[in-house]
């Protein structure tokens, strides 16, 4: 049988004794023999447990980025979204606990490109301004980030060097903060940007006997192209 | 087991062996259907839920779907794993090549533009001496496209122009703000027509496969489809050179399974059709299986703001709505550096404009994202790509997916007509934009990587000659006369049209010939 049916089998048996129960209840219906089946009693009326994301409640563990990156990257991210009105900044959004997360899980390309991005903003931070980029006050900090902004559509961030990081970083801090549950619980004023709420698929029917590992591994992308634009575009 | 052939096996679930189903079961035929993937009950595997509730706040899982430009973290279900079913590229030509193989297939997802094909696509190498013309022309599949249009209810308006032909449509006379009329007179100036959109609203907001087409053709008794049924080659009768069944894998048991068929009907898209061919060893006495492999060029365009919605003054007198700019190149005129052409897909939006079109941050960007608030006027390109023998898929024997069959190596790339065309559009797009007053807030030239678009089409090509095409003028391959290819695969030249509705069209057209041959007794 098929899961499905097989689901919808087990369904119709829960809900069959109700069914039968309430249209003979005019006629003294003798009692259901025991035991009752376990499953009649996941039914509609049984409450579901409620549960909160761990981000709520807990900490996520430092993994990828060096104690400096991390203080780099805290520092970029409160200057690229600090607190506008009631809405929380990237930094109450969690968002650097998160990209340390979310980028030490990418693969190698976007990795470098943080790490890459992270340690030449600090080293002309220290350059310029003889202190570390997480030190700097927003004027100082402009300095260095404002030149290298950009406007691009989607797919197509700049490629040239640390435009790419900038720009994209940005991007990145700005939808791990719109996308967090602070952001979110918070409310909006004149144009901030929703939360997303969509549609999730769930894994449909997943192959039970399929490993990952069965498969052969992509062509390494990075190399250099021999056409303009038919290069993978950061997209991950 | 069962012991009687099938009347007509279909491998595909889709537009294409949807509509060959609902045609073959409504003239009595009974027909076998095999899809590869699952069917899809949207009240069990789908569930709304903000972004915080995922794992990535929904950014696209980590190493996932590198390809699938589309997915994020909230669709990445959907999709084809390219782990499970890989294909190779040379690493300098990336292909993004997305696949959907739920029951149903990419029906269920598609944007729902619906043109036809004018005669600049059916005879092209007739106007510009490039390719090959098809052996059909739009008369011969126009009352095709009508009957899909009723079927798909395609809203629209006729334009009276050639490049854009008119159908059989609903009529869209919902009023075009101020800031749509402004830039069609902007276009006017300089010859560049701006038409209603075309549109398939189909049933209930989808316009699928699943809810047009199947329902018909499973209402008729005749027709009994396996979901999880991955086809590996299709068999021969040694006799006969015919076709007589397929093998397939049970995607979840991974049990082998052996059907007998006495036609075959491949629906399986484009890609996954010629792949199917290949590995049989069939129908390839031409050589040009797999070869002129097509699709259009996305990703360029501008966007722009209107500067009299900004400040909270847009309205739906001024904002919102759609438009299409019709293929314009090479119609009268001859432009320079490209052949062919692209249309424009023009949208407003009284909605957001996205951070990256300003270069600021912190307060000083929420500031002008609220000042522009609710301004977004959007152009964005859909350009013909030419068909090239070069530009090919064949067997990598070296490489097999998740159930030990061969996959694709593709082999494409774009060329200067590509990058011209794209180049074009932007330079026209901008212009428009500015006579018509708005201000440009970014661009860009650089087209997607090839099959983006998901409009992938050719690698079968229909012709007259079967030394230089894989299936004749009703979608038969010249070789097997028990074989119908229905997909994108048999397009002979790309056209800047989204290709559904002249997959849809013939599909039925082949389904119609195979039936009536069936009849005669001659297949």
């Amino acid at each position: 049988m098929q899961r499905r049916e097989f689901m919808r089998a087990v369904v119709s048996a829960a809900a069959a004794p109700t069914v039968l129960l309430g249209q003979q209840q005019n006629t003294a219906a003798p009692t259901p023999p025991a035991p009752v089946p376990w499953t009649a009693g996941l039914n509609p009326s049984t409450p579901v447990p409620t549960a909160e994301i761990a981000e709520a409640v807990a900490e996520g563990a430092p993994r990828f980025f060096t104690p400096a990156q991390m203080a780099t990257l805290t520092r970029l991210s409160d200057l690229l979204l600090p607190p506008i009105g009631s809405k929380p900044g990237a930094v109450a959004a969690g968002v650097p606990g998160f990209l340390d997360f979310f980028v030490g899980s990418s693969p190698a390309d976007r990795k470098q490109m943080y790490q890459g991005g992270l340690d030449w903003l600090d080293s002309e931070a220290k350059k310029k301004y003889s202190k570390p980029f997480a030190q700097l006050d927003a004027e100082q900090a402009d300095t260095l980030l404002k030149p290298w902004l950009r406007t691009w559509m989607s797919d197509h961030p700049p490629m040239e060097k640390h435009a790419d990081f900038v720009n994209v970083a940005h991007a990145d801090i700005r939808a791990a903060s719109i996308n967090s549950k602070p952001w979110s619980d918070a409310p909006a004023a004149g144009a901030q940007e929703k939360t997303q709420v969509a549609l999730y698929w769930y894994p449909i029917e997943p192959d039970p006997y399929c490993t990952r590992s069965m498969a052969t591994p992509q062509p390494k992308r990075g190399a250099k192209p021999t056409q303009p634009g038919t290069e993978i575009r950061r997209n991950y | 087991m069962r012991q009687e052939q099938a009347e007509v096996l279909i491998i595909g679930s889709g537009h294409a062996g949807g509509m060959a189903a609902k045609i073959l079961t409504e003239k009595g035929i009974s027909c076998l259907m095999l899809n590869a993937g699952p069917i899809v009950d949207v009240a069990r595997n789908a569930e709304r839920k903000p972004a915080y509730e995922l794992p990535y706040r929904g950014f696209k899982p980590p190493g996932r779907l590198a390809h699938v430009f589309q997915s994020n973290e909230f669709n990445a279900n959907v999709w084809v794993d390219e782990e499970e079913v890989p294909y190779t590229f040379a690493p300098q030509n990336p292909y993004n090549w997305v696949r959907v193989r739920l029951f149903g297939g990419r029906s269920l997802f598609w944007s729902r533009q619906s043109f036809r094909l004018s005669d600049y696509e059916f005879k092209a190498k007739s106007k510009d001496g490039f390719g090959e013309d098809w052996p059909i022309g739009l008369e011969d599949v126009a009352p095709y496209y009508s009957r899909v249009e009723e079927i798909f209810q395609v809203y629209g308006k006729p334009e009276g122009l050639p490049q854009y032909p008119d159908g059989n449509f609903v009529i869209d006379e919902n009023p075009w703000p101020t800031s749509m009329l402004r830039f069609a007179e902007a276009g006017k100036k300089i010859g560049v027509p701006v038409c209603r959109q075309r549109s398939s609203h189909g049933r209930d907001g989808l316009a699928s496969s699943i809810n047009l087409l199947l329902p018909d053709a499973f209402a008729t008794g005749k027709l009994e489809a396996v979901e999880n049924a991955v086809v590996r080659n299709l068999t021969v009768d040694k006799n006969t050179g015919l076709i007589n069944g397929a093998n397939f894998v049970d995607r979840l048991s991974r049990r082998e399974m052996t059907v007998k068929a006495k036609r075959v009907v491949l629906a399986a898209g484009t890609l996954e059709s010629t792949r199917l061919l290949m590995n049989s060893g069939l129908a390839n006495s031409s050589g040009v299986m797999g070869h002129y492999l097509m699709d259009q060029i996305y990703g360029a365009g501008i966007t722009c703001s209107v500067p009299e919605a900004r400040g909270g003054k847009a309205t739906r007198e001024l904002m919102g709505g759609s438009a299409l700019v019709p293929r314009f190149r090479n119609i009268d005129t001859k432009a320079d550096g490209f052949l062919r052409g692209y249309a424009l897909n023009v949208t407003s939006s009284l909605s957001a404009l996205e951070a990256r079109n300003f270069a600021a941050y912190g307060a000083e960007l929420q500031k002008k994202m609220d000042e522009y608030y609710g301004s977004a006027f959007h152009m964005t390109i859909m350009g013909e790509v030419l068909g090239r023998y070069e530009n090919l898929v064949r067997i990598n024997k070296d490489v097999v997916d998740a159930w030990g069959i061969p996959v694709l190596d593709i082999q494409t790339k774009y060329t200067d007509n590509e990058y011209n065309m794209a180049k074009d559009a932007v330079k026209t797009a901008v212009a428009m934009s500015e006579s018509a007053g708005f201000e440009v807030l970014s661009k860009n030239e650089m087209p997607n990587p090839p099959g983006y678009s998901i409009h992938e089409v050719g690698t079968c090509r229909m012709g007259n000659d079967p030394k230089t095409s894989v299936l004749n003028k009703w979608n038969q391959s010249h070789d097997i006369k028990n074989l119908f290819v229905v997909d994108g695969a048999c397009f002979t030249s790309a056209g800047w049209q989204n290709p559904t509705m002249s997959i849809l069209a013939l599909s039925m057209r082949a389904s119609e010939y195979m039936a009536e041959q069936i009849r005669q007794g001659n297949i």
